[in-house]
């Protein structure tokens, strides 16, 4: 199984990558952690004509503090992704989804950004992302613009991305306190793509009582899913009590899962309304030792 | 029918085990089949091409890699390590590499490099990891052989054997 | 019973195979390179069922670096189609000639200075293919209006026959009860890690073909080989390579062969063929038994087992290569460990646009296991009588060894009480009943399961050919060689006639030899030969290879001992009965000063001929050929399978499972596998079988399906889809237990374990999760139990 020939291209600054990109358009793809691009590659069901490798590229991999929030390098690997001290402790939702993505060694090359920019429906990462409300930073020749998580994602492996746009950045916004948050997931084994998983992240108020929360799903649909009907139903109900599973079954008006051989849509319904409402009640516990 | 024109190659130089090696290649050509086929170094093996088997591992400037999964242009100015890398030339063993003989960590032997690097790295960052831990390193690595009970048995070992050998000072010449 | 002492046989020796392997100098088949060597690849069929109606190899000539491009009519001016083991006009090829039978046929080959080229030329070239219907089941194929798959057949069913033994109709007329289950095993494969491949270069000035490769039986049947490469059968010469798994993928990879020897003929250079994950997934025919059961057990009222009836419909694919050999190893214990005294088995053998079944460890034993104890449970449920007393009370007795099961095979020793007292013993069973209890409360579910289960081994090569009344190939020899050899200065030389596969050949028979020299047996040095060594050797397969060079080793240093014997008693004076060998040294018994070294005698023996005894070959080496030791052929009029498969070992599984019913998750907390296999040779490398084996189990059980689709379409054809076990599927302990029957029929004793793992493992889960769901009243009865049936099995039992 090896790759088709293709040109290559190491860029070296961001403008290089995006004239190249712009010279290219869909002949062109982005090489960055080559985890989901290479297997393509190689059982050739891909064959682009130009790789651009934007691993040299300098300023691209920085994890930085941003007004309560965090900025993402498009470059950063899941690895750090999983290890930063930063992350622990603004958004735990970020490292636990990033220790559910793949093994390893996977995860010391893949990358943030190719992640998203990757879009599958079954990932962990763009759902953690449209859990928290994160937008990205995409640029080309043409200019830079900002776009939700939500809106990068418009289908089966397909983003909104043109041609000729790089995403370069993610920010996150910060968390309000007293959150807690869980990603759970049900995969047929560890590791591997999610058969269909839950990001919550709950607040409370002083009662002890949902003030907010925020439920995204993979692997139920397209693409992640903001599950904003069964949130509605959350606001200010306890955590562990019968309201949380009434309202996780509402998650089944807003999803529409694939059928596969790892599960059917069926079989997937199913789940999403399981892993919904377990999402919620660790993502509750958490909040509720975070205010003790 | 697209034309099918001789590729342009590049030249590259890595270190490979501490010796520096030069190469020209296509672009498309994989790290495993440079290390395996360019540079005669068949340790590391080819078990899937896609991402999941673990046996083409590899440490990229210290960290495990899927070597199918990465272009050999990508290693250049870059420091790899592979299995031959790991025991002396006069034939003693790295005490990971004794640990699994003594704990018969392996059977047919194909997948053990991959899972010989990953303890590699695996040690050097946690040197006294728990179960848990040592099951966690390990899970991206496919062994059809062991059933894993006896590599982790072999990880644990050779995590015991080397903080022996770190607590002994060495004599002085 | 004397019970010798052993120094070397029963130790945990540390396996020699080890340190070149570790240090990556292991070399496998993708490690060998020859001056020139070209590289193939293979184009592959994306229909289930078509004709092609031409291919267009023009443009993949053109691809800069192609030497040759292959389809099939032209790969037939080098090779044969395949060569098969069926009675029935299933004609085969590597490259398909005019029809595909499945995704990932073979239709044309390229060799080419680089896989990358080659791969390069088969995506130009062209096939034009006319599609045909699929049939993706058994139940398709049946169908009267169904397409033939082969021309020369009368129709999609390839082999069908019922064998009756013992009492049948009277066993079941007398029943107070008749448990009934149905049964399905979908279709699994080995998946080793290193796929198969060879390294063809034919030599058309002395007509010669050297093949490099990963198979097994170049020293059994080579000339299969050689027939199929068109070379005469002493001008084949095929060399081993270590290699990287196979559990039975690999005794006979002619698809290979037949690709890299055609390409070597046609383009003068040597030809690597080494498959892909795809190409060994969709087309290697590693695949095991994809059955239907339907099964009866008549039980009297005490809760005595009286027969058993199988009746099952097989999917074998596209082709049928191997015959029903998966059903032949069936018959070694299709009633288990239990005297059940008649039993029936039928089969309906139905070819599929799929890939062809081949042998995957276990061998449709496994399958069988499961239908048994399953029918077990299930007895044990209905008539509400404690699984593990049911099974005990229906043991066949210690004092009934050898034991003639109903197809004739004979069981060699046992002690199954023994064996389940132990399991019962040693499992916890009290405090995991207790966990169970206290979950159910928490709404969370644990199960306990318990199998007891045989584990054949050494098998005799009748059983692949005696389903048929009249054979096109009835062998009746499985030996197994080695060659030992003592050099001049008393280095010891021992070569194996059987290839390397991880477990471990080298170390087994150095602890013979060792044991019978009384030397260390870090001191022989090992060598695997090739095909030309006339090392008769069936090689690994069917758990005979510990069995097998026990009596290979044993009986080459016995004859080498006794040519030591007489030569040295020569030289010393005296009669060779008066002999010893202690530490190294032949001496008069009783007379320490009258001894020479084994060096001294070698020396001897090899330079100084007009010292030793006139009538004395110089040298000091012996071949050794151990046939089966207890083989009988079957009746002519198969009421008696004859004793094929005879020494047998045994196990009982206890698994502990948890499974989450919202998701059908399970996940395996412990796990206690007591095994009797005779006599352990080495307790460490059984440990480490059974743990593999398991493992696998573990697979078989939760993880492992092919799936073909309603157009026949395989959507596991990668390891994505496909999935194995990982470090975290395998609970946090594996024990392992062993209890020693010795074979009476045997050297040593010894008996094999290296299937025993995946025979058992998959029932014994089975039983865990159904004894997890037991308040939900789901009855197991698919393998494997994916989360999405789990969660269906539930619902189903829903009031």
């Amino acid at each position: 199984m090896k790759p088709p020939a293709f040109d290559y291209v190491a860029a070296h600054s961001l403008d290089e990558a995006i004239a190249r990109l712009a010279e290219r358009g869909s002949a062109a793809k982005v090489l960055a952690g080559g985890q989901s691009l290479v297997p393509l590659l190689n059982m050739r069901l891909a064959g682009p004509a130009v790789l651009v490798d934007i691993n040299d590229i300098e300023g691209l991999d920085g994890l930085a503090a941003w007004d309560g929030g965090v900025t993402i390098g498009a470059l950063v690997r899941q690895s750090t992704l999983e290890r930063a001290n930063l992350l622990r402790q603004r958004m735990p939702l970020l490292v636990e989804a990033a220790g559910l993505v793949g093994h390893p060694a996977i995860r010391h090359r893949g990358t943030v950004g190719g992640s998203l920019a990757h879009a599958d429906p079954a990932a962990e990462l763009p759902a953690a992302m449209v859990a928290l409300e994160a937008e990205v930073v995409v640029r080309s020749q043409r200019g830079a613009r900002v776009l939700s998580a939500l809106e990068l994602s418009t289908g089966y492996l397909t983003t909104a991305l043109a041609d000729d746009e790089l995403l370069t950045e993610i920010r996150v916004p910060g968390v309000p306190p007293g959150t807690g948050s869980a990603f759970l997931e049900m995969a047929r084994r560890a590791g591997d793509f999610a058969v269909c998983g839950t990001a919550a992240l709950v607040t409370l108020n002083s009662s002890g009582r949902i003030d907010r929360v925020r439920i995204a799903l993979c692997g139920v649909a397209n693409g992640p899913i903001r599950a904003r009907q069964v949130e509605q139903a959350l606001v200010g109900e306890s955590p562990s009590g019968p309201a949380v599973a009434t309202a996780a079954q509402r998650v089944l008006d807003e999803i529409d899962p694939p059928s596969d051989i790892h599960g059917s849509a069926a079989y997937r319904r199913k789940l999403a309304v399981v892993m919904t409402r377990r999402a919620i009640e660790l993502a509750g516990q958490r909040a509720g030792a975070r205010h003790d | 029918m697209t034309e099918m024109k001789p590729a342009r190659k590049v030249a590259l130089r890595v270190i490979v085990n501490g010796e520096e090696h030069e190469a020209l290649v296509e672009p498309r050509r994989l790290l495993v089949d440079l290390l395996r086929d360019d540079l005669g170094l068949t340790g590391t093996h080819i078990g899937c091409e896609h991402g999941v088997c673990g046996a083409c591992t590899v440490l990229l400037d210290g960290q495990t890699v899927r070597s199918c999964l990465l272009f050999a242009v990508q290693a250049k100015g870059h420091s790899v390590m592979t299995v031959e890398g790991l025991a002396d030339a006069d034939g003693s063993l790295h005490p990971i590499q004794a640990a699994f003989m003594a704990e018969h960590g392996l059977q047919c032997g194909f997948c053990t490099p991959g899972f010989l690097m990953t303890a590699y790295e695996l040690l050097r960052a946690n040197p006294a990891p728990d179960e848990e831990e040592i099951r966690a390193a390990i899970s991206g690595n496919l062994c059809r052989c062991t059933g894993y009970q006896n590599i982790v048995r072999s990880v644990r070992a050779a995590a015991e054997t080397m903080a022996a050998a770190a607590a002994t000072p060495a004599v002085p010449a | 019973m004397v019970v010798e002492e052993r120094t070397w046989v029963g130790k945990s020796v540390a396996r020699r195979e080890d340190p070149s392997i570790l240090a990556g100098r292991g070399v496998y088949i993708d490690d060998i390179k020859l001056p020139g060597m070209l590289h193939a690849a293979v184009l592959r069929s994306p229909h289930a069922h078509a004709r092609i109606n031409s291919i267009d190899t023009s443009a993949a000539k053109q691809v800069p670096g192609v030497v040759a491009v292959l389809t099939g009519p032209a790969a037939l001016e080098f090779v044969t189609p395949m060569p098969a083991f069926c009675a029935e006009p299933v004609v085969q090829h590597a490259i398909a000639i005019d029809r595909v039978r499945f995704v990932g046929e073979a239709v044309a080959a390229v060799a080419a200075t680089s896989r990358y080229a080659a791969e390069d030329a088969c995506q130009q070239i062209s096939v034009e293919y006319e599609p045909l219907p699929a049939l993706s089941t058994p139940a398709e194929a049946l169908r009267p209006d169904a397409p033939k798959l082969h021309e020369t057949l009368q129709s999609n069913v390839v082999f069908e026959r019922t064998l009756r033994f013992g009492d049948v109709a009277g066993a079941f007329s007398s029943a107070a009860h008749i448990v009934k289950r149905s049964l399905r095993w979908h279709r699994m494969g080995a998946q080793p890690i290193e796929t198969a491949g060879a390294v063809a270069s034919f030599d058309p000035y002395s007509a010669t073909m050297t093949v490099w490769s990963n198979t097994n039986m170049y020293n059994y049947i080579p000339w299969v080989f050689a027939n199929l490469l068109k070379v005469p059968t002493n001008r084949l010469k095929m060399i081993p390579c270590l290699v990287g798994g196979s559990f039975g993928s690999k005794h006979l990879i002619t698809k290979c062969f037949s690709i890299a020897g055609a390409l070597t003929k046609a383009t003068g250079k040597p030809v690597k063929f080494i498959e892909d994950r795809i190409d060994n997934l969709a087309a290697n025919d590693n695949v095991g038994p994809d059955r239907f059961y339907d099964t009866e057990l008549a039980v009297a009222e005490d809760g005595t087992f009286l027969g058993l009836r199988l009746n099952i419909v097989d999917d074998y694919g596209a082709y049928f290569q191997f015959a029903q050999g998966q059903h032949g190893n069936a018959l070694s214990q299709p009633t288990g460990p239990y005297r059940i005294g008649a039993l029936e088995y039928g089969i309906q053998c139905v070819l599929t646009n799929k890939v062809q079944q081949g042998f995957f460890r276990g061998a449709g034993s496994d399958h069988g296991n499961f239908a048994l104890e399953r029918l077990v449970d299930a007895a044990a449920d209905e008539l509400h009588i404690d699984a593990a007393e049911l099974r005990r009370k229906n043991f066949i007795r210690p004092e009934q060894f050898p034991y003639r099961t109903p197809t004739g095979n004979v069981y060699d020793s046992g002690n199954y009480g023994r064996v389940l007292d132990r399991a019962l013993a040693e499992s916890n069973l009290a405090h995991w009943r207790r966990e169970q209890e206290r979950l159910r409360q928490e709404g969370r579910y644990i199960g306990i399961g318990l199998a007891s289960c045989q584990e054949r081994s050494a098998y005799s090569a009748t059983e692949w050919w005696f389903w048929y009344d009249k054979p096109p190939l009835p062998l009746t020899t499985t030996p197994e060689s080695v060659k030992l050899s003592i050099d001049a200065f008393g280095g010891f030389l021992l070569t194996l006639g059987c290839p390397f596969w991880g477990n471990s050949p080298s170390t087994v028979a150095a602890q013979v030899v060792a044991e019978e020299f009384g030397i260390d047996p870090a001191t022989i040095a090992i060598y695997y030969a090739d095909s030309q060594s006339g090392a008769l050797s069936a090689g690994p397969g069917g758990s005979r290879l510990t069995v097998m060079l026990s009596g290979a080793a044993r009986g080459a240093s016995r004859r080498v001992k006794e040519k030591m014997f007489r030569i040295a008693a020569h030289l010393l004076e005296a009669a060779p009965s008066d002999l010893e060998l202690r530490d190294g040294t032949v001496r008069v018994k009783g007379a320490p000063n009258r001894a020479m070294s084994i060096a001294d005698v070698a020396l001897k023996a090899h330079l100084f001929k007009l010292d030793i005894p006139a009538d004395e070959e110089s040298g000091l080496a012996a071949t050794f050929t151990y046939d089966h030791p207890f083989a009988t052929r079957p009746s002519d009029d198969r009421t008696d399978m004859g004793a094929f498969y005879p020494i047998v070992s045994h196990a009982c599984h206890v698994p502990v499972v948890e499974v989450d019913p919202e998701t059908g998750r399970v996940t395996v907390l412990d796990y206690l596998a007591v095994n009797d296999c005779g006599t352990v040779m080495n307790p460490k490398l059984l440990e480490g079988q059974v743990v593999g084996g398991i493992a696998q189990g573990i697979g078989a059980a939760l993880l492992e399906e092919y799936v073909y689709d309603e157009h026949g379409q395989l959507a596991t054809s990668t390891f994505m889809d496909y999935l194995l076990p990982t470090a975290f599927d395998v609970p946090p302990s594996v024990r392992v237990v062993h209890e020693e029957t010795p074979s009476p029929y045997t050297e040593f004793g010894v008996k094999g374990g290296g299937e025993g793992g995946r025979m058992v493992a998959p029932v014994a889960l089975a039983s865990a999760v159904e004894d997890a769901l037991r308040p939900f009243g789901v009855s197991v009865n698919e393998l494997p139990m994916t989360p999405e049936r789990i969660v269906s099995w539930i619902e189903a039992s829903r009031p």
